[in-house]
């Protein structure tokens, strides 16, 4: 059982560790550099528990409630030790394995992922179907004890790290013909090609599955499950992970502050006052889910205010450090092209309205 | 109190504010009720339940003055107002109901309670322009369909919500100066969004003197400014953290 009793406590435990454990990152922005930093950090706070609390002991974790990864997320992303996108890929990857692998497939891979010795990814979206991912046409049919998969996904994010996917493929038609698969990326017959992105971060990639043998024990659930899985996984991201995220954007309207000879009080309060709002929801959220309440639908309210939040505040940096983003190499160019994204991935907003609209309002069909 | 006591309380306030008129005798019927007593025993009850109860059911009372006191009022651009007691002449206000009256001047006095007051009333009044909109959308038909199953439509109601919530969770957690004059803001804020989305999706009916919705509307112009609004807070919070150098995190986990 986890040592900790309230979240208030872990944190000050946290925080004093940190103060003794430099784990800064060097000056190297790359997107290499920024993933062997994450590696770091994670296997450095595996190593010291701090990883291990919040997630089971069947999967080599240390127990207690899901609130304390969200308290170490909110101290990473403070004090700027991981890039936070990436750094709470697990919070959405673990559950997943917890849920859906067999217990020993579980108990053997979410150590390697927590502890930072790998990266994995997510290959959901199809060059055809992105917002409407029932439609997905990945392939995988039975042969033998094992299955035979081909297709291609694409904006698979860390997909050239990776050393597994947790992948979405059809099966039969329909919602119930998704299947997923626990893939190891060195399966002869993938092949990653890293796409650049708009912001010079190259985080996605496209994924070419040719032929590619998977054994059959390393389907997550049963046949036609996948998309339950992929619903299932939603709320884990809104969750801790957005916490994550919301820490990490105080973080930049701090250095906003520092940095602004043109403050304009009423943006810098319209910024404040949309973050403080994603702040207050998110916390309600994780309150819910210490209640042990099952998170749906309603999540998509945190998923807009969010991306409205993130895009307002980058929107405001560059109106308050006027010709900075534009003409200047600082690192404020990338993050406010990076927020441009904050609407499209993780379902766009115009697919979160859909959801509040049919889910929360019951409108019926459009 | 407990949930059950919570919502056993919420009816019967709501009954009482449904079928009581407004004003003198409304102030009188929750008096009877105990509201001084729940006021003073349980504030984070009484505040959030009475006042969102006011904007839901399109009533009003003189509660505020209980939570403030008898004292001149700041109102948005530096004026000051007063809450009428007893009156029953209407107002002269864009809101004619609310027995508000324009003073030459007033005396500083704290706000912050009476902020998260009129937050929660103005998150009632836009959960009221809400119901209104949603139901007309899905009862009006035009080109064959429900309006509720236009997509433009649609998701200016999302929109409304998404503010709703938002300003739910911000005034649920409000405790200081500064939490409370953002919960303030995000009310204000969310109310006027709802007022914005909702008139649209209501069309010509919308407009009339006949449908309700003008009340809600105007209620929610005139609460925006009482107190603050949302613009002016907005501003004093950024002004605030100019001068701390930092965003305060008020809320943890
Ligand atoms: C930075 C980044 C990282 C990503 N990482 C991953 C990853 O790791 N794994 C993964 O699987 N995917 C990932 N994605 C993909 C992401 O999930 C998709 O981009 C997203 O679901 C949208 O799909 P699409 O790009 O095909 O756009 P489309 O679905 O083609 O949408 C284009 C536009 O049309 C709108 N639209 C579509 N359908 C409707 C509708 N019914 N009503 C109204 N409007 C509609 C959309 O809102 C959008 O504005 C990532 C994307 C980005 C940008």
């Amino acid at each position: 059982m986890s040592a900790f009793t309230t979240a208030a406590e872990f944190r000050t435990a946290v925080q004093a560790w940190l103060d003794e454990h430099d784990l800064a990152p060097g000056p190297d922005r790359s997107l290499d550099a920024q993933v062997a930093q994450l590696a770091r950090v994670r296997r450095a706070l595996f190593d010291a528990d701090w990883m291990r609390y919040g997630w089971p002991e069947r999967v080599g974790g240390l127990g207690g409630p899901a609130v304390l990864r969200a308290v170490l997320g909110e101290e990473v992303a403070t004090r700027g030790l991981a890039e936070p996108g990436i750094y709470s890929m697990v919070e959405v990857l673990t559950p997943t394995l917890i849920s859906y692998a067999s217990p020993d497939l579980a108990a053997e891979m979410v150590p390697l992922l927590l502890s930072g010795r790998e990266q994995w990814c997510q290959g959901f979206s199809e060059p055809g179907s992105g917002s409407d991912l029932a439609s997905l046409t990945t392939r995988a049919v039975p042969q033998g004890d094992h299955w035979v998969v081909n297709g291609q996904k694409v904006w698979t994010s860390l997909a050239q790290y990776a050393a597994r996917c947790v992948l979405l493929t059809r099966t039969a038609p329909g919602h119930d013909g998704i299947t997923a698969f626990f893939v190891d990326m060195d399966t002869p017959g993938i092949t990653v090609r890293p796409l650049r992105t708009m912001h010079g971060v190259d985080e996605f990639a496209e994924v070419f599955f040719d032929d590619v043998i998977v054994p059959a024990d390393r389907m997550l659930g049963r046949p036609g499950d996948g998309w339950r899985l992929a619903m299932d996984l939603l709320p884990h991201e809104r969750s801790t992970c957005f916490w994550h995220r919301v820490a990490h954007l105080y973080t930049r309207l701090d250095r906003l502050l520092d940095q602004t000879e043109a403050p304009d009080d009423a943006a810098l309060g319209a910024a404040y006052l949309a973050l403080h709002t994603v702040r207050c929801r998110s916390h309600a959220t994780q309150r819910r889910l210490a209640d042990g309440a099952a998170l749906g639908p309603e999540t998509s309210v945190d998923k807009v205010l969010l991306a409205t939040a993130e895009q307002q505040l980058f929107e405001t940096v560059r109106d308050l450090l006027p010709g900075v983003v534009e003409l200047t190499g600082s690192p404020w160019r990338s993050e406010y092209l990076y927020a441009r994204a904050a609407t499209i991935y993780g379902g766009t907003a115009e697919i979160q309205r859909n959801i509040i609209a049919r889910r929360l309002l019951d409108l019926g069909r459009d | 109190m407990d949930p059950a006591e919570v919502e056993l309380l919420t009816e019967t306030l709501r009954k009482t504010m449904t079928t009581v008129a407004s004003g003198p005798a409304l102030d009188t019927a929750l008096l009877e009720l105990g509201w001084r007593e729940l006021l003073a025993e349980y504030p984070e009850v009484a505040v959030p339940t009475v006042f969102r109860l006011l904007g839901e059911t399109g009533a009003h009372a003189s509660v505020l003055t209980d939570v403030v006191g008898a004292v001149p009022l700041p109102y948005a651009g530096g004026r000051w107002v007063e809450w009428g007691q007893g009156a029953t002449a209407p107002g002269a206000g864009l809101d004619e109901e609310l027995p508000l009256r324009l003073l030459p001047a007033g005396r500083p006095v704290p706000v912050a309670a009476g902020r998260r007051a009129v937050g929660w009333w103005l998150l009632g009044t836009g959960r009221a322009m809400l119901t209104l909109a949603r139901g007309h959308a899905l009862d009006r038909v035009q080109f064959g369909r429900p309006l509720a199953s236009f997509q433009a439509v649609r998701h200016r109601l999302a929109e409304t919500l998404v503010a709703l919530e938002g300003a739910e969770a911000v005034l649920a957690v409000a405790e200081d100066g500064l939490g409370s004059l953002l919960a303030k803001a995000a009310a204000g804020q969310a109310a006027l969004t709802a007022a914005r989305h909702c008139q649209q999706v209501l069309g010509g009916i919308g407009f009339t003197a006949e449908h309700p919705l003008h009340r809600h509307v105007r209620r929610a112009v005139v609460l925006d400014g009482l107190l603050g609004s949302a613009r002016e807070l907005t501003r004093e919070a950024g002004a605030l953290l100019r001068a701390e150098g930092a965003a305060p995190r008020l809320v943890q986990l």
